[in-house]
């Protein structure tokens, strides 16, 4: 896409820890921006509310649901404990069937594969299917950049995605990438795209996109997608979109190219069965969403589609460091989204101000992990621990407990600074107001510490300030987040 | 290559030499409480009243010969051009091609096409089968393999399937039980397909046939 970057993403080049695109310091100023924004706000409020009430309905009749949630946290407990043993099987399994296995260290080890991969295949043109995953390497602003002679045209398949790459824009949510536009913004964009005025109404613009990327979808030489799970005893690759891209990604194009975390496995074919019927639910409020695709290596013999060759990038960048850790849990994470839909900092600032691929409170836990304390310290204070994200976690992830453990890693690692001591009057009240702190003593015990460490309780972050200052929120000491979020929705 | 080994022996050395064992299983009651899942009565009703809630239209028919004047009737409406359809027994027995044609339909067959991009991207219908078909989810499950291909079900803006009754499931773990047993014969691919393709990408708004199919018509016969 010929789109022109804007100058912020240039000067990251340069600065970026492995991995992850920088930007994730500066969250309060990001934050207290976002939260005068209306358009904004109401545009977040829009997704939030129906997303919510959503998977509220969809979850309460299933009768199951919680035997399936903690199924699902002893299954990623389970592969958390032996991943190697599930990894080699993963590969072996895959190779078996044909495909080719890749272990990559990092982002670096990534772009080189699939540019070295591009470059054997005489590839022009890359059709992408949504993924977090490549978006945490910025995988496409890479593979232009170390791989220009190539003039790769990497297109973005998923509808929020590809207005957002042509946008110049990243996206704002797990889920709903471009929920923080406006119809008029992206027929802004479309109409640019399309060299024509096109009328702002969904059917007009779903069209023009449909057509356009058909186009993609047959002329691409490469197809490259995430992974919602993978299955170690058949190498298997699941993905699920409403679109139907992932589908046409791996079924037109001769070359398959799966990216990857480590993380993102389950030991037998029989659990995705939990993790299936979670992960529509939580996410978008749907028993299953449109298409589930199971993909078990390259085309087998008479079949005239499918890719014919198939790769599964096996992508570490990070994450093995959490294994054995206190912060293993955040390993678990199926990237529904559901934990930001119920933030009440999510909520109000959305996506962008955490400054990093992953928002919310899974962002606040797994950036700093991800990607190191100097460079996100402020994200385990986006966080007032109501627990709501723990709540709404279909796998349970403790995000509430994990997001004080950074806090009092913070502070051992002498971190915590005068940055950090602003709005701290207001999260000390309502800590003190234990009907109103709305969660766990043992939580409650742990947020105690990194307080008694410092000799005076630790602060809230930044753009509570500005929350207070805005029309609709009132002071923090009077209610507790928890309770605005239950008004809000 | 050299450094998997590498690369494994160091995600082994962090599971066993980690201290930390997860003990934050999730303890708290968590929804669930309406419990309206109840027992599926009648299947194939089910499954039609799931996928038409989707947008997508069922029909439950006696005989091949009333699925195959559906599929006819269907083509005429849509003022289809060329159907492509998967080189299967059953929809050799339904014998739609030659009606078809005489209603000046062209009718393709999934098998040695030179390009197979070409004809299923311009294609007006796709016609198909199905492993299984999910009552509790209004899903089809497709297997991929020769004669059967993805693109049949995927490119066309009008998607229909014909499936005998005897092949539908109540649930979708009884249908991902259906592989889980022997992993080694899986198809290279095999789609859970629910429903029409749709987009809520811009505001929240329905788009529908997005990438794949909008228009989606599942016969259940028998």
């Amino acid at each position: 896409m010929e789109t022109e970057k804007p100058a912020r993403r240039r000067e990251t080049k340069d600065r970026r820890a492995e991995g992850l695109p920088s930007g994730v310091e500066g969250f309060n100023d990001r934050a207290r921006r976002a939260v005068a924004d209306e358009e904004l706000h109401d545009s977040i409020e829009l997704f939030t509310r129906k997303s919510v009430a959503g998977r509220n309905a969809v979850l309460d009749a299933l009768p199951e649901a919680p035997e399936l949630r903690e199924r699902a946290y002893r299954i990623k407990q389970e592969t958390m404990a032996h991943l190697d043993r599930h990894l080699q099987q993963m590969a072996d399994a895959v190779e078996a069937r044909g495909g080719n296995v890749f272990f990559a260290a990092d982002g670096e080890d990534v772009v080189r594969y699939i540019g070295d991969l591009a470059r054997s295949k005489g590839a022009r043109v890359i059709t992408k299917s949504k993924s977090m995953a490549t978006e945490e390497i910025e995988l496409n602003r890479r593979l232009e950049e170390d791989y220009a002679d190539l003039g790769l045209e990497i297109v973005e398949t998923d509808l929020g995605e590809w207005i957002a790459q042509l946008a110049g824009d990243t996206p704002s949510h797990i889920v709903g990438p471009i929920l923080h536009m406006n119809r008029k913004r992206i027929t802004e964009v479309l109409s640019q795209t399309a060299g024509e005025d096109l009328p702002p109404d969904v059917e007009a613009l779903g069209s023009f996109a449909r057509k356009r990327l058909r186009e993609k979808f047959l002329t691409a030489d490469i197809g490259i997608t995430g992974a919602n799970f993978g299955v170690a005893a058949s190498g298997t690759v699941v993905t699920v979109t409403n679109e139907g891209n992932a589908r046409l990604v791996t079924s037109v194009p001769p070359v398959h190219v799966v990216v990857m975390g480590i993380e993102k496995l389950v030991p037998r074919f029989e659990d995705l069965s939990v993790f299936v019927k979670l992960l529509a639910r939580s996410g978008t409020g749907q028993e299953l969403t449109v298409y589930t695709n199971f993909i078990t290596g390259p085309r087998q013999t008479g079949e005239l589609d499918g890719a014919e060759e198939f790769h599964l990038v096996l992508m570490d960048n990070g994450r093995s460091k959490l294994l054995g850790t206190d912060f293993e849990e955040a390993l678990y994470c199926i990237r529904c989204g559901a934990c930001l839909n119920v933030c009440p900092v999510y909520r109000q600032t959305g996506g962008h101000a955490y400054g990093s691929t992953y928002s919310g409170p899974i962002g606040a836990v797994i950036t700093p992990l991800l990607k190191g304390h100097d460079e996100a310290k402020d994200l385990p204070h986006a966080s007032s621990l109501c627990g709501a994200c723990w709540e709404a976690c279909p796998v349970g992830i403790p995000l509430h407990d994990l997001l004080l453990k950074l806090r009092n890693q913070q502070v051992e690692a002498g971190l915590a600074g005068k940055a950090q001591e602003i709005a701290f009057k207001g999260f000390e009240s309502t800590m003190k107001r234990p009907l109103l702190y709305n969660i766990s003593s043992k939580a409650g015990r742990l947020a105690q510490k990194p307080l008694e460490k410092n000799g005076s309780m630790r602060p809230l972050p930044g753009p509570l300030s500005g929350w207070t200052d805005s029309r609709e929120m009132p002071p923090l000491a009077e209610k507790s987040f928890r309770e605005l979020w239950k008004e809000g929705v | 290559m050299s450094d998997r080994a590498e690369f494994l022996a160091s995600i082994r050395h962090r599971t066993q030499a980690g201290r930390y064992k997860p003990t934050n299983a999730p303890d708290v009651a968590w929804t669930g409480e309406s419990g309206e899942g109840g027992p599926i009565g009648d299947p194939p009703a089910r499954f039609i009243e799931e996928l038409e809630a989707l947008g997508g239209h069922g029909k439950r028919v006696e005989d091949r010969e009333e699925a195959r004047e559906y599929v006819l009737e269907l083509a005429r409406k849509r003022e289809a051009k060329l159907l492509i359809r998967w080189d299967a027994d059953e929809l050799e027995a339904l014998g739609v091609d030659e009606p078809l044609s005489d209603a000046g339909i062209e009718v393709t067959v999934w098998r040695e096409l030179a390009d197979f991009k070409e004809v299923a991207g311009k294609a007006d219908i796709g016609l198909s089968t199905a492993a299984w078909a999910i009552a509790e989810t209004g899903t089809l499950v497709l297997e991929g393999g020769p004669g059967m291909g993805r693109s049949v079900t995927l490119l066309p803006p009008t998607y229909v399937a014909v499936v005998p009754v005897g092949r539908i499931l109540r649930t979708v773990p009884e249908a991902i039980g259906k592989y889980a047993g022997d992993v080694g014969s899986l198809p290279a691919n095999v789609c859970f397909h629910t429903g029409p393709s749709r987009s809520g990408d811009i505001e929240m708004a329905l788009f529908v046939g997005m990438h794949g199919p909008g228009d989606v018509h599942v016969i259940l016969v028998g």
